[in-house]
Order: C-alpha cells, then structure tokens, then sequence
C-alpha cells in the first residue's frame, strides 16, 4: 500500500503546532503563539515566514500600545493543506 | 522543536494545540456578573422609585446602560489585548450580545412609546442570548439561565403586573448572577488546571 507523502511544510513540529493553533482560533498574536507554542522568539520569527511563504498564513504587521504587533491567521490554502496532512497521518496511524 | 516526528508525535502535536486553542476563549463571567448586579440593583431602586412616585424612575436605566457598556467596552478591550487572540467563540459572543444589545434598545423605545410595561418583554427577550451561550458553552446553569427569562418573564406579564421590576431583578438573580457565578468558578478551575 502507497503512504500519502506528507507536506514537508507541515511537518516540523512547531510550524505543525502553529497551524493547529491557528485552526482552532481565529487570529492570534506572535507572542500568544509564543507562549503557547514553548518556542524561542527567532525560531517561531523564521517558521512564520516559511508558513507564510507557502500561503498557509496571513501575518498582519501593527503597532499595539506603540509597540510593534503581529498578529497571524490561517488562510484558505492552509486549511485545506492541514486537512489533507491530518488524512494522510491518519492513513499512516491506521495501517 | 525542530526534530524529526513520527506521525503518532504529529497527531499529539495537532490534539495537544487543539486543545490549548479551545481554552483560548474569552472568560465571560465578568459580563454576567457586571450586568447581572446592575440590572438587579436598577430594578430594585425603579420599583422604591416607581413606588415613591418619583416621575423620572426611569432615567435609572439609561444609566445603568451607559456604565454598563462602558464596563463592558474597556473589560473587552484590556481581555483581548492580554488574550492576543480572538477564537470563533468571542467573534460569534460578541455579535450576538451586540445584536441583542440593539434589539432591547429598539424594543424598549418601542414599547415605552406604546405605553407598555419593557419588563416582562425584556426578560423574554435576555432569555435567548442567555439560552444560546448556554448551549454554545455547552454550560447548563446558563442554559437553565435563559429558560428561568423565559418562564420568569410570562409570570412578571401575567401573574405579577405590578411588581414587574421587582421580578425583573428576582430573574437577573437567578438568569444571570447565580449563573455568572457559577460560571467564574468553573473559568477559575480552567485557568488553573
């Protein structure tokens, strides 16, 4: 039996964990995903630019308290990439 | 966090972020309890007012509105800001106490021009934000909440006409504190589990 290729953007486990969050709300902040995520601040700096790259999240850049914020969301594209990589891990899990 | 996962890792990864996301929701007990004690305490000082044949009795609910919506505002602002996050949840809360908001204003300039008693109207109407955060928080003492309007506000109609504010604060008691309490003592437990 083939195994479905899993997407490499999806699977590293803090750009997977980003985009589970981001599944579950609708927009958060980089330092909400900081917290929740446990990672460091370039870390999570240079795995949002890959997500972002791909499409898979849109990041909104503003000032907050004269601060500078940002803020990301899960776009369309990566929705359907996170539906299709949570079926081809179930298809790996069930066999 | 950068390592190589096996797809059983990747699975926990997606549960355990899920998971952390649903708790992400705004506590709304603050909300109740803010409104809960001011609709209470108006309908009590409307009733000694109305019974003391003060003309202007009324004026108390505006006012209890203004203070209301400037809690609120402020508390949903400095939550949001402190959260960084806004989840499905606090977008569908928001617009629906924002939709019930306009309808009870409209509805009591309405019945008030008509020369209706709003209180037994009111209840009835607080009755169906109450009973759907209930269901959508899937937490039963609000949902119990929103049947006790509904019921409490037919008795205020038809039972107790002329005690309707009194009533009207009997049920903000039992449709919004007492839930509204329940409710921070169940967000506190989440907090700190």
């Amino acid at each position: 039996m083939a195994f479905a290729p899993l997407d490499p953007i999806l699977h590293n486990q803090l750009r997977l964990a980003v985009v589970s969050l981001l599944v579950g709300v609708e927009r958060a902040d980089f330092n909400y995903l900081l917290e929740h995520t446990g990672a460091t601040r370039g870390n999570l700096s240079t795995q949002l630019t890959r997500l972002k790259e791909a499409g898979y999240i849109s990041v909104k850049k503003s000032f907050k308290d004269n601060y500078p914020n940002t803020s990301c969301a899960l776009t369309a594209k990566g929705l359907k990439a996170f539906e299709t990589y949570v079926g081809a891990i179930k298809g790996y899990l069930d066999t | 966090m950068d390592q190589e996962m096996t797809p059983a890792q990747s699975m926990e990864v997606i549960h355990r972020m899920i998971a952390e996301a649903k708790q992400s929701a705004q506590r709304a007990n603050f909300y109740f309890l803010l409104w809960g004690v001011l609709c209470a305490l108006s309908g009590a000082i409307d009733h000694v007012l109305l019974r003391q044949g003060v003309a202007l009795h009324w004026l108390v609910w505006p006012g209890m509105g203004l203070i209301g919506a400037i809690g609120s505002s402020l508390h949903g602002a400095r939550e949001g800001h402190r959260k960084g996050v806004m989840t499905m949840m606090d977008r569908v809360q928001m617009w629906l106490w924002s939709g019930f908001a306009i309808t009870l204003v409209l509805l009591i300039i309405l019945l008030v021009a008509k020369g209706l008693d709003p209180n037994p109207f009111v209840l009835v109407l607080t009755g169906m934000p109450t009973f759907i955060t209930g269901m959508l928080m899937r937490f039963r003492p609000l949902m119990i909440g929103g049947l006790l309007f509904w019921v409490i506000g037919l008795t205020a109609a038809f039972v107790f006409p002329g005690y309707s504010s009194l009533i009207f604060s009997a049920g903000i008691v039992v449709g919004y504190i007492i839930p509204g309490l329940m409710l921070k003592r169940h967000e506190d437990g989440l907090r700190t589990t």
